[in-house]
């Protein structure tokens, strides 16, 4: 079977559900290590699977073969708790056949397991069709014939030592014990590489690696009849990126702040509850963007595929809003961007081969597009304009079919490179929160609450004490309206997570958003306590 | 076991195959082999059509590997010798290279546990086709009134085994199915929901979670401001499931010890033997637990009984690790693999015909901790959400985000349902929850949600 399918005629593919454009060719490597090509024998698999699924009758199909390896160290105080690797391996295959998916995947690499998956999708997917009343077709996506692409990183953290890195975490955590009335502290450092070809019947292959990491340090405070106890957590970011970026963060030196803010959490006021300006730190912020503007500006949501479980979103219909919903006011640009450096969605293509790209999502406060993939972009081209995908397909692994992910979502700084104090400077009574807290939003990404980490009042202009018990609810489209001042570039930083759930079987995508400092009038303060 | 002709996921003989074969090439003092095996099947659908449907098989083996106190892991899909053997190699020379863990107790020998079979035929043998009728009664039945239907059927089947160097080996296979259904007015403006979890297809009724999320759809349809405030509430089944599922993590000692839970007793130690909740409240778990069995062993292969964690509001258990019992002179005790609370005899009409003037909930989303310290959560009222008086259902009313203490909650139930296995958040086949439905005295809807 491997040979029936010979590199010609592989390139020669066209899926009938979409055209394919003028090739893109080899990508240039966009780190700085050279991005690895395919391996002989998975680029052999690749293309025995979508051979046979042709055979099967699919008008469209895409393979990934992908490995995943995690490993992870974990610690509270003086001692480790877990010290993990794991590596998962197989192949995933979407067919479309008369319009309708089916989707099959299989740890077991073997020729024969590889042809009998790739059939059962088509088999799958002509089942469907029997009772799907509405055809889906794809929209054309450039050939990328030779792809390659790996996260920019300088120091892979596989070849760090587990030794070296909970010599590390002990280090931090001495740190943290070292400060009067901290008890416990948990931390830990994840590291992903994930490596995936994919090949569609369009006759795009690309190769991809990625590198990403996530540290995390967690301090508890404990008062000393046992009556009270508070955390701060330092709300690290996961990251794009190498061991250099843990290097970096000097968790040592910097878990003192963290600790000491714990203690002060225990015998800080408890808020007032009411009406309050707030300035929100990056590493706050990128959590609201995520949930409400990140999970409300993806198109699936707004055509209803979600409605069973994450929601719909109020961002629709789509020929009632785009171009018309005032989101913010006129300085306020959002943008979704595959490109950002350091972004734990970036990356060279999407699953469905659709390169890496930046677009307006907000443009000057009014909402302008939604995020993409090559199923669903035909449902608004007729008002955009736009008639190719966004690049918005992931998959999480093997056993997973591609299906809408947010890239990157990112709020734009103000043009003038305002620092955090000019922000803060503009409120005469306010709370300044940080890090990322309890999070909870509705199916429709209306009403949301957000607490936080450490909680700072704003008198005058100045950060004056720590308040506690602090979270904010607000209803979207006027929270992004009482934006009233944003951060310069300088202020500009990420926030990520590796675990955005969403889909049935649920599936997980890393994200990172980016966004300045920024202020925000009259917002609703409730006492959690 | 039930009869069945196709199995998925590894057979006992297998599974100890492939344990033997990792224990053979070990050399560390002890090893633990941990095998996941079987099969995913799902069907989704949204806007009235299949959108998307698959399989998918898993096999996963982890190596645990110990020197002295030093612990590490590697978990490996690939099942060949060379691959297993780099696992084991991996997982030594993790180990030998990780700090020590003072925690660490040595592996378990052989253990006695309680005989459950978790796994039905009529989930395993669950085909493509099957899973399509069923997802099409709640096509029909959607458009039977115009509206949009939107479902996942979940299906999960095989096995789980541990074995140790010190000859333990357990062995567990079960299945899970779940079945959700959403179903939308065009205009956007109303939203029924209705779903069934199990380990047996058999108690899955397609045809009654069609009617029942039209019927929400229908009812909820033309829905009316009500202000946010405390309101009596009356919780059907799987709100409640939604609810108290966040609570199960709270039943840890160590944390209850350690002064960072509700549990904890101000001044040190817990509040084992308190009165927390209200009478009629009791919390147990049973691996047994028909159509929501779970496995009798934990990953280290600690048997898991059945447990009485609160009885008659008073808490009665708490969960021990290996370590901790030591510690607190106890035995170890994991934590509940499922979630089975007390009830009574009280229909929904009951609750409802008792109510003056209180909100009936359908389910929850989003559902957050707020503070553990008091165990409250957040989260927000979803498909289908009605305003009570006088003993009657009045409108359908609009959403609202809940600021709530569990802990509260518990001591307000007035009335309670015959409890049942229900449907999560997720609608994908999860921890079981068996639980009733609730009247309570107060339930805090802090602010309007404008989502359906």
């Amino acid at each position: 079977m491997q040979d029936r399918i010979g590199r010609r005629e592989f390139v020669k593919m066209t899926g009938a559900a979409g055209a394919v454009l003028a090739g893109a060719g080899v990508q240039p490597p966009a780190g700085q290590k050279p991005a690895p090509g395919p391996d002989a024998s998975e680029r052999d698999i690749v293309l025995l699977a979508l051979d046979a699924a042709k055979s099967a009758g699919a008008d469209y199909a895409d393979v990934r073969v992908v490995r995943v390896n995690n490993e992870s160290v974990s610690t509270r105080e003086r001692q480790i708790t877990n010290v993990g690797k794991s590596e998962t391996y197989g192949i995933g295959v979407r067919a479309l056949v008369r319009g309708a998916w089916g989707f099959a995947a299989t740890r077991d690499l073997a020729k024969e397991s590889v042809v009998r998956t790739a059939k059962e999708a088509a088999g799958i997917a002509a089942a469907n069709s029997k009772i799907n009343p509405v055809k889906t077709t794809l929209a054309p996506a450039v050939k990328t014939s030779d792809g390659r692409w790996m996260t920019p990183h300088q120091i892979d953290p596989f070849t760090i030592p587990i030794e070296e890195k909970a010599q590390l975490l002990f280090k931090t955590n001495e740190a943290a014990l070292g400060v009067r009335g901290v008890r416990f502290v948990n931390s830990s450092v994840s590291s992903v590489r994930d490596s995936r070809l994919l090949g569609t019947s369009d006759g795009s292959l690309i190769q991809q690696t990625f590198i990403r990491i996530a540290p995390s340090v967690n301090v508890t405070a404990v008062s000393a009849d046992n009556s009270d106890f508070q955390t701060r957590n330092a709300a690290l970011v996961p990251m794009g990126a190498g061991w250099e970026y843990v290097i970096g963060l000097d968790m040592p030196a910097n878990v003192l702040r963290w600790a000491e803010e714990a203690v002060m959490k225990l015998t800080a006021v408890s808020v007032t509850p009411g009406v309050w300006d707030v300035v929100l730190h990056p590493s706050h912020l990128w959590l609201t963007i995520h949930e409400s503007i990140g999970h409300s500006t993806e198109l699936d949501r707004a055509l209803g595929y979600e409605a069973n479980y994450a929601g719909t979103t109020f961002l629709a219909p789509p020929a009632k809003v785009l171009q018309k919903f005032k989101f913010g006011p006129e300085f306020m640009n959002v943008n979704g961007n595959r490109n950002e450096p350091g972004g734990c969605a970036t990356c060279g293509w999407d699953d469905e081969g659709v390169a890496a790209q930046s677009w307006p999502i907000v443009e000057k406060g009014i909402l302008v597009d939604y995020q993409t993939t090559r199923e669903l972009v035909g449902s608004i081209s007729e008002i955009t304009k736009i008639r190719e995908s966004h690049g918005c397909a992931y998959g999480q692994d093997w056993s997973s079919i591609p299906f809408p992910r947010m890239p990157n979502v990112s709020l734009m700084p103000n043009s003038r490179d305002l620092s955090e104090e000019d922000v803060i400077g503009d409120v005469q009574r306010g709370i300044y929160i940080e890090g990322d807290g309890s999070y909870s939003i509705d199916q429709q990404r209306y009403n949301f609450q957000f607490g936080g980490q450490a909680f700072w009042e704003i008198r005058d202009g100045r950060r004056v004490r720590m308040l506690r018990d602090v979270a904010y609810q607000a209803r979207t489209p006027e929270f992004w309206n009482s934006l009233a001042l944003i951060g310069g570039r300088r202020t500009y930083r990420l926030g990520a997570t590796f675990s955005d759930g969403k889909g049935q079987p649920s599936q997980l995508n890393a994200v990172s958003h980016g966004c300045p400092i920024a202020l925000f009038r009259n917002v609703n303060v409730i006492n959690t306590a | 076991m039930q009869n069945t002709t196709t199995r998925h996921g590894l057979t006992a003989p297998e599974a100890r195959e492939l344990c033997d074969r990792v224990l053979r090439f070990a050399k560390a003092d002890h090893t633990r082999v941990n095998i996941e095996s079987g099969i995913r099947g799902f069907t989704r659908t949204a806007v009235n059509r299949v959108t998307t449907a698959g399989v998918a098989d898993s096999l996963s083996v982890t190596v645990t590997s110990v020197f002295g106190k030093r612990v590490a892991s590697v978990s490996t899909n690939r099942l060949d010798d060379a691959a297993l053997q780099r696992a084991v190699r991996d997982a030594e020379e993790l180990a030998k290279i990780s700090p020590e863990n003072p925690e660490y107790l040595p592996e378990l020998g052989e253990q006695q546990y309680v005989a459950v079979d978790g796994y039905y035929a009529s989930t395993g043998e669950l085909t493509t086709e099957t899973r399509a009728r069923a997802a099409r009664l709640g096509i029909q039945a959607a458009e039977a009134i115009k509206a949009s239907a939107s479902g996942f059927i979940d299906v999960q089947a095989g096995s789980t085994a541990v074995a140790t160097s010190n000859k333990l080996f357990a062995y567990y296979s079960r299945t899970g199915v779940a079945s959700t259904l959403t179903v939308r007015t065009p205009d956007g403006l109303s939203s029924g929901w209705a779903g069934d979890e199990g380990s047996d297809w058999n108690t899955i009724e397609s045809s009654r979670i069609a009617e029942d999320a039209v019927r929400k759809c229908q009812q909820w349809r033309g829905k009316t401001l009500l202000e946010p405030g405390k309101y009596e509430a009356v919780l059907e089944p799987a709100a409640v499931g939604m609810l108290l599922e966040n609570m199960m993590g709270a039943f840890d000692a160590r944390a209850a010890d350690e002064g960072r839970s509700f549990f904890s007793k101000p001044g040190g130690g817990n509040r084992l033997g308190e009165k927390l909740f209200d009478e009629k409240v009791s919390i147990l778990s049973d691996p047994a637990e028909k159509n929501a069995e779970t496995s009798p062993f934990t990953g280290a292969g600690l048997p898991v009984r059945r447990e009485v964690w609160v009885e008659k509001g008073v808490l009665k258990t708490l969960s021990y690790s290996r370590f901790w019992a030591e510690r607190q002179a106890t035995s170890a005790r994991p934590p509940a693999g499922n979630f089975i609370m007390s009830g009574g005899n009280a229909t929904l009409e009951d609750m409802i015909k008792e109510t003056k003037r209180g909100v009936l909930i359908t389910r929850f989303f989003y559902i957050r901790s707020l503070n553990p310290r008091i165990l409250s959560f957040t989260g927000l009222t979803r498909d289908g959400t009605f305003l009570i008086e006088n003993g009657r259902i009045q409108r359908p009313v609009n959403n609202f985000r809940f600021n709530q203490s569990l802990a509260a909650l518990l001591s307000s139930i007035e009335m309670m349902g015959r409890p049942g296995r229900v449907a999560n958040e997720a609608g994908s086949v999860g921890r079981p929850i068996v639980v009733p439905a609730l009247k309570v005295r107060e339930f805090n809807l802090a602010s309007i949600s404008d989502a359906v």
